[in-house]
């Protein structure tokens, strides 16, 4: 009955001042450097037309680097899941010598320049490498193999899963374990039914975000992969081929797909944050 | 700090639950899990990064010294440094002021602006380096017209490098920021504006103190990854030794050429940079808790 | 300086916080405005600082329209409800800022506000405490800084916001006496937000009691204890005991019970509803006359000077709850299970619709 003749107002009142200016720094600076860039690859794409957009990326070579990038990511974001939840649980329930660093050294990853972990792990796991040469008798290679880009991906997207889950392993109601303790669920029926749906959204965040860096990361897979058209040729560095080559429709193409599916994910991460708050919620 | 404290209580409890359910099951549970992670921990973690410091002086401290004193290295670090300066300047107004709108102020659309902020974590940094070569390449780029008319090189040249890097770093300051501003709320605020204080002395005597162990370390991130950005500033770069080559495409060419040692020798600088953004990073969130917690 | 609300509306999205609210507060007053929570007395209060815009309406002080002015400008003290101390200031630092952030013709030299800061200290009895961090402090003392940082830059106007809200219940009452003094020392008026009627009736010179969004009534803690306007105030000022019944000339039907109510003498034949406070029920063991009602004692409490009785009233099964004296508990000898007559001395009639509760 009220909300007749109200005002349809953007912002609330606020007695705190420079909304108005650093609202308008902002918007224009992410137009500037954000959304207009982004724009530019479907720009060009559109300007494309559809059918020479659907040849460009309907090729082998693309179709073959989209399936070992999907693999490769979707198989180091589920071993993530796996090593997260199992740090997350470790450094939140236990306590042992050394945990303060292994929680402080988590972030490695994030922090650690790429290119770094690239020529190290390469080293590493090459035939002659000092993890590579005793797995080579087993006639297993992991340096420029799909192996080798999984093994780099899993070490980038590492802290997802861990940084995502462990403040809401932090914050579970220790009751709620106790009372199934009490009611005579064993240790691991307390944690298959009462723990493992309470960090079933942080999980599935964990998961995506992972996926979704591995699926862009260049730099340390370029150095792995070896970078065999066909096999070992992730979609990020086909793009960077094309440029290189001159085929700037070309490489407009993939990254455009590509700009769609980290959309999908950004969205599909939104939804799952939404959906774990509404659920706490009720 | 408060993650501890609340550590022991969990572990009390912890040790509650185990007397429902046999001790000694539970210890053994306990010590193989602690042992898989250690493992773990070791092998993806500890391994790499020491790697890259015995690899680096595998052929002598001689050798590690002229890798990262040749005159083309030491060009590769001033570019670093100047690309990270302007990233680091022009992120930190942006987080400032962004934090400021979003986390001060209720408004429609804000988790729409949020999500934007995000984007540049969310597409791969190849793509982020295309985005800038489709803008200002002068053969291929929308403005190639212009930037040839006026005789601007910003593909494959410095500003090429800057604006890629600029644009991976964008997020980082504004995302440790917001979270805590909306936590911290208006109250100090208000309440120094009801003393008279005007609204930039405000944000410099109360809003700036609260946050600057985030601010701090939201910078910390920026610099990080700016010495380290790799696949974006790869595209725009074009890769010409000694002008448009940063540090990590340094380490890139040097091992391409088989010179290990000497990539190496040079991964260590920005793996050293890396060890000291995780010990800021811990610093920081230490003090964090303890000034919110009090 | 006297305050003059008018007209205010203020709507948050769909919800109406104040709907029309016409107010004065006069120069040197300590009111209070009081009601439960949502009912609008924190939006009224932080309206009159400035930190929210009203819809519609004035705010006047001394006859001077500050509604455009900001909230730095209207030199009002604001205590807020749980301090918004800044925490990375000492204590000095803190009641100091107020004279620190002025333009630096208007600020006071070093000394002077060396001077102002003791001085507030003293006043708030904390000297002591001058290098503490807020977070070295207890609540009482975060509470009583809070008030010395609001009053160092000499505002006219204090407005408290729940300004004991959070303190536990002996704090509460010593802080309580000590601001009624202070209120009395300084040449200030005063407005402050509580939900404890106890606590309003305690130490305001005027009670506003708010009800969703509109004033229900405004007067002395007496007048609106011993007078409240309509069910509401009645209901929200202490305990009651409530009758449902019929008015007809002049006379209150309650049952077997008839109550003469001149004030509506005019009424013919409606329902009503009767309240009366606990304290003012007499008890006797023997039927008095025909204004007595016939009760069961159900329950007893006779710790401290005054004793609780649960009753049961025979005829029709209301409770009804009674305050007593000791030496009349004691008199009378009361048990538990036994029978008395019960006659409510004062009571209220209302008739409900009139009202809404």
């Amino acid at each position: 009955m009220n909300s007749i003749g109200k005002p349809f107002r953007l912002k609330h009142k606020s007695v705190i001042p420079g909304f108005g200016i650093t609202m308008g720094f902002s918007l224009l600076y992410l137009s500037l450097l954000v959304l207009i860039p982004i724009s530019m690859v479907f720009l060009n794409s559109s300007s494309m037309g559809l059918k020479t957009f659907w040849e460009a990326v309907s090729t082998e070579r693309v179709l073959a680097s989209l399936q070992v990038s999907f693999t490769t990511s979707f198989l180091a974001a589920s071993v993530n899941v796996f090593f997260g939840v199992l740090f997350a649980w470790v450094l939140e329930r236990y306590s042992f010598p050394g945990r303060r660093i292994i929680d402080g050294l988590i972030d490695l990853p994030f922090a650690l320049p790429t290119a770094v972990a690239g020529i190290s792990l390469t080293t590493l796991y090459a035939e002659n490498g000092w993890i590579g040469r005793l797995f080579a008798p087993l006639g297993i290679k992991i340096s420029y193999t799909p192996l080798g880009i999984t093994l780099a991906l899993i070490f980038i997207s590492f802290p997802f899963v861990v940084r995502t889950v462990q403040p809401v392993l932090q914050s579970i109601d220790l009751e709620a374990e106790e009372a199934a303790a009490c009611l005579g669920a064993t240790r691991f029926q307390t944690f298959y039914k009462i723990i493992v749906p309470t960090l079933l959204p942080a999980i599935i965040t964990g998961f995506a975000l992972a996926f979704a860096r591995a699926l862009g990361e260049y730099g340390s897979v370029v150095f792995i992969s070896g970078n065999m058209p066909m096999q070992t040729e992730i979609t990020p560095l086909l793009i960077r081929t094309k440029l290189e080559q001159y085929d700037y429709a070309g490489g407009t193409a993939i990254a455009a797909v590509m700009l769609v599916i980290s959309f999908l994910m950004l969205l599909f991460i939104n939804l799952t944050q939404w959906w774990a708050s509404s659920r706490d919620k009720a | 700090m408060a993650g501890s404290t609340h550590g022991r209580i969990i572990q009390d409890n912890q040790k509650k639950l185990n007397h429902s359910s046999g001790r000694n099951s539970s210890k053994a549970v306990e010590i193989l899990l602690i042992g898989a992670v250690l493992f773990v921990f070791i092998i993806i973690l500890i391994i790499p990064l020491i790697s890259v410091f015995l690899k680096a002086f595998e052929q002598g401290a001689g050798v590690y010294i002229a890798s990262i004193t040749d005159r083309i290295a030491l060009k590769a670090v001033r570019l670093t440094l100047i690309t990270m300066g302007f990233a680091v300047v022009i992120n930190t107004a942006f987080g400032l002021t962004v934090a400021w709108a979003v986390a001060k102020f209720k408004f429609k659309g804000k988790n729409l602006l949020v999500t934007f902020i995000d984007l540049p974590f969310a597409i791969s940094p190849v793509v982020a380096g295309l985005i800038f070569v489709l803008l200002f390449s002068t053969t291929h780029g929308v403005t190639a017209p212009l930037l040839n008319a006026w005789g601007i090189k910003i593909i494959f040249a410095p500003p090429g490098i800057i604006l890629a890097t600029i644009f991976v770093t964008l997020p980082f300051v504004a995302r440790e920021l917001i979270p805590l501003m909306e936590a911290q709320g208006t109250a100090e605020e208000e309440a120094a504006l009801t003393l008279g204080a005007s609204g930039w002395k405000t944000f410099w005597f109360i809003t700036l103190p609260n946050i600057k162990w985030a601010l701090l370390y939201g910078v910390v991130l920026t610099v990080a990854r700016a010495a380290g950005e790799f696949g974006a500033v790869s595209v725009v770069s074009g890769h010409i030794r000694g002008l448009t080559n940063t540090l990590p495409l340094h380490v890139e060419i040097l091992y391409n050429e088989y010179k290990f040692s000497a990539a190496f020798a040079v991964a260590s600088l920005l793996t050293i940079i890396a060890i000291l953004n995780l010990v800021i990073k811990n610093i920081s969130e230490w003090k964090i808790n303890k000034q919110e917690n009090t | 300086m006297s305050i003059e609300i008018s007209n205010v509306t203020k709507t948050f999205d769909s919800f109406q916080a104040l709907k029309d609210i016409n107010l004065t507060i006069n120069t040197g007053e300590l009111v209070a405005l009081l009601g439960p929570s949502g009912s609008g007395k924190t939006t009224l209060l932080r309206i009159i600082a400035g930190l929210e815009t009203p819809d519609q309406g004035n705010i006047i002080f001394d006859g001077e329209d500050n509604t455009e002015k900001s909230a730095q400008d209207r030199k009002v003290g604001f205590v807020f409800q749980h301090y918004a101390l800044f925490k990375h200031m000492t204590v000095f630092e803190n009641i100091a800022f107020g004279l620190k952030v002025r333009p630096s013709k208007h600020r006071p030299s070093k000394e002077a506000i060396q001077q102002k800061v003791q001085e507030l200290l003293s006043l708030v009895k904390m000297e002591e405490l001058a290098k503490r961090y807020p977070a070295q402090l207890s609540g009482g003392q975060r509470q009583r800084i809070a008030l010395a940082r609001a009053l160092a830059v000499e505002p006219r106007v204090l407005l408290l916001d729940e300004p004991f809200g959070a303190l536990d219940a002996k704090v509460r009452k010593d802080l309580r006496r000590w601001l009624r003094k202070l209120h009395d020392e300084y040449p200030i008026t005063s407005v402050f937000v509580t939900h404890d009627q106890e606590e309003a009736l305690d130490v305001a010179d005027r009670i506003v009691i708010l009800n969703q969004g509109k004033i229900e009534q405004i007067g002395t803690p007496e007048e609106v204890y011993d007078n409240p306007v309509n069910p509401f105030v009645y209901h929200f000022l202490g305990n009651f005991n409530l009758f449902h019944g019929r008015v007809h000339n002049g006379k209150v039907e309650l049952g077997s019970l008839k109550l003469d109510v001149p004030e509506h003498a005019g009424t013919k034949n409606k329902e009503i509803v009767s309240f009366f406070r606990p304290h003012d029920i007499d008890i006797s063991l023997e039927a008095g006359g025909r204004d007595d009602i016939e009760a069961e004692i159900l329950f007893i409490r006779a710790v401290g000077p005054i004793v609780n009785l649960e009753l049961k009233r025979l005829e029709n099964g209301d409770y009804i709850e009674a305050e007593i004296s000791k030496e009349v508990y004691r008199k009378l000898d009361l048990k538990e299970k036994q029978k008395v007559y019960v006659k409510p001395r004062d009571f209220k009639v209302f008739i409900p619709e009139d009202y809404v509760i």
